[in-house]
């Protein structure tokens, strides 16, 4: 038995796992059999092969230890044997942020891989959880829940900041389309559909506002954008932190319930669209009774439904689509963005791996505000940067802003000149009706006012 | 046959079985204590997948190597896998066979198939030691327990196979060391990683109640062509 003093950090992360855990995180803690074949399917493995710390099931292993030697009995009667092993100082929970936070992504591809069906992502989520509870968590990680929490949105956009830039993409909107009905309603009571974004749409990247406001105005549709609890995105699933997950998507859905929406309508974004559609609901303990889609599935009802007219001959370069991990594997969202590309382009390019088994954009799990961490992430993205290569695609499209953002990064770190884009800047392109000639869509990055004329 | 090997054929695999069931039984009931999640939103995912068939997706799809990218990219290793399991599985029933129904080893055909097998698994058992020793990936993720429990199952296949003629009349010495293995197997396994079998049925339900409610199981990826 070691004398070792435990810090007070470390007696709180242990009281507090035994409070988080559940069947499904036990199952995945006692059942690993070291079999080593999650090894190959992390992407962090397969750019750094020769050292083995990045293997899911070693760092998995880091969070086993504990469980082990404080919740299982083999680990309380036999630690050695079973390789339990306790947690102590600061320090060892600073080497545990690094691997939980700095090594993995989340993005769940070990899950799918692992004979015993042992959830990873699941129980390096709660470490995380657990680690910001104490206060141990990357900076990035710090500053953006604390926005979170206290502004509303992950990026920290003021509300009168909001309402002027969607006030001015309105603006835009009416002139482009030329039509004076044309506004993006805000707080319209009783619409059929509440739109939600990513605040990163507000801050860097309006023109996707503006591009699905073009979208419902022409196809009719009833809807509206909340003044409040109109960020879907949610650093609660990257932080571990049920309690801020519950409190962010709660916003959402008490703020489309106010305002007697029939249906919340949630921007391409991956870690957005599972926190509010897949998650949220069980970190706010609320059985959310309106239904919610991916303005993926919307925009394709409409070109189904004949509401809006494309003439995909307006895209003639050729394009690649990035499944975003928490769309395809949290989500079983892949086919209708695939459809929908379909629809708006002539040169599909399928990459491969893809669906369910497409490599992360290592950007994933909030690994783009953890800045500490870039050097490792840009370095495992080779894995991703031959992928994306391999299909000789001019453009990549996701239906995720966070792999935007990965992608972008990571096709600039290993110049591979592709272009980068969502399927609502495209789809507004290529519609008939929206008055453009604008055939090759633009990179999401920061747009000023000019860029819109 | 002696008395020795009669206790060790019949009390000592009962007491051990007895011990492996109780304290079995006192880890699902542990594991059950625990809260199950629950999942409060709608299913996602294409219509069609359910939970139901997301639970039965995942507990079919080790036996579907072209399912998970992991078997299907590296066949070899899964027919290594599948080798070693039937090898325990025969190993096990011959722990029944003979004590029970010892006229069933009297069909050369059936000795040689459980013979066949078992070596089968016992050379897979090897390559299993040797591949564990000597990556660094396996080595970093190993623990004692992973090291003895792979020789244990090992060495009782080596005794296993020896054992499966049953021919006590010529020696018992294969068939004593075999069946005293198997009782401390019995008894070793809920504390060890071999339990992995008792957790597999748990962990593969959640996991494909999971998937399958979110539309994620049955896979789908990887289409190339």
């Amino acid at each position: 038995m070691t004398n070792k003093k435990r810090s007070h950090q470390a007696e709180v992360l242990i009281e507090g796992m035994a409070e988080k855990l559940n069947r499904q995180i036990v199952g995945s803690l006692v059942a690993c059999v070291h079999c080593g074949n999650c090894t190959r399917s992390c992407h962090y493995v397969l750019t750094n092969p020769d050292d083995p710390t990045f293997a899911p099931a070693y760092k998995a292993d880091r969070i086993r230890k504990i469980f082990k030697r404080h919740f299982d009995w083999t680990g309380r009667v036999f630690p050695w044997w079973v390789g339990a092993k306790s947690i102590f100082t600061v320090e060892e929970l600073e080497e545990l942020k690094d691997i939980v936070f700095g090594k993995c992504t989340n993005c769940r591809r070990c899950s799918i891989n692992c004979p015993m069906g042992v959830d990873y992502a699941t129980f390096n989520r709660m470490m995380r959880g657990l680690l910001v509870s104490v206060g141990i968590m990357p900076e990035g990680v710090a500053v953006v829940s604390k926005d979170q929490w206290e502004i509303g949105n992950q990026m920290g956009v003021l509300p009168e900041d909001y309402i002027d830039t969607i006030e001015w993409m309105s603006e835009e909107m009416q002139s482009e389309l030329d039509d004076p009905t044309a506004v993006i309603p805000i707080d319209k009571m009783d619409a059929d559909i509440v739109y939600t974004i990513n605040p990163r749409e507000v801050k860097y990247d309006p023109r996707t506002i503006s591009d699905a406001g073009k979208i419902f105005h022409l196809a009719g549709e009833n809807w509206t954008m909340p003044s409040e609890g109109w960020d879907m995105t949610n650093f609660g699933l990257f932080s571990g932190d049920d309690a801020l997950g519950g409190a962010v998507a709660g916003r959402v859905y008490e703020k489309a319930k106010e305002l007697r929406a029939k249906k919340i309508v949630i921007s391409e974004c991956g870690h957005g669209y599972r926190s509010t559609r897949c998650e949220g609901p069980n970190w706010a303990g609320m059985d959310v009774e309106i239904p919610m889609e991916s303005s993926v599935i919307t925009m394709l009802r409409y070109v189904r439904e004949g509401r809006i007219k494309v003439d995909k001959t307006r895209n003639t370069k050729s394009y690649t689509f990035h499944d975003s991990c928490n769309n395809a594997r949290s989500c079983g969202l892949f086919e209708e963005p695939r459809e929908l590309l379909n629809l708006v382009v002539t040169d599909f390019r399928e990459m491969y791996p893809n669906r369910s088994e497409n490599y992360c954009c290592t950007g994933g799990g909030g690994a783009m505000s953890m800045s500490e961490y870039t050097p490792l992430r840009l370095k495992s993205a080779k894995i991703k940067a031959d992928q994306l290569r391999e299909t000789g695609a001019e453009v990549v499209v996701t239906s995720c802003h966070n792999c935007v953002d990965g992608l972008t990064d990571l096709i600039k770190h290993y110049k591979l000149g592709m272009e980068v884009t969502q399927l609502v800047n495209m789809e507004s392109e290529v519609n008939k009706g929206s008055g453009f000639n604008v055939s090759i869509p633009r990179r999401s990055i920061a747009l000023s006012s000019n860029d819109f004329k | 046959m002696s008395e020795a090997l009669h206790f060790a054929e019949h009390r000592l695999q009962e007491t051990a079985l007895l011990i492996m069931a109780g304290v079995y039984a006192v880890r699902l009931i542990w594991l059950m204590r625990f809260k199950a999640g629950k999942e409060r939103q709608a299913p996602t995912g294409l219509p069609g997948t359910t939970k139901g068939k997301g639970i039965i997706y995942s507990w079919a799809n080790i036996f579907m190597p072209w399912s998970m990218e992991s078997a299907r990219k590296h066949v070899l290793m899964w027919f290594q896998f599948g080798i070693f399991h039937m090898g325990v599985t025969a190993a096990i029933a011959l722990s029944v066979i003979i004590p029970y129904a010892p006229e069933v080893l009297e069909i050369t055909l059936i000795t040689t198939i459980f013979q066949v097998v078992i070596v089968a698994a016992f050379i897979v058992g090897i390559m299993r030691i040797i591949r564990r020793i000597s990556i660094p990936v396996l080595r970093a993720i190993s623990s004692p327990d992973d090291y003895f429990s792979l020789i244990l199952l090992t060495v009782w296949f080596f005794f296993a196979a020896f054992s499966v003629p049953n021919r006590w009349q010529e020696g018992e010495t294969f068939l004593l060391t075999y069946f005293w293995l198997t009782a401390f197997f019995l008894v070793y396994v809920p504390f060890s990683k071999i339990s992995h079998y008792l957790y597999y049925p748990f962990t593969r339900y959640y996991l494909g109640k999971t998937m399958g409610f979110r539309g994620v199981f049955p896979l789908r990826g990887t289409r190339r062509g």
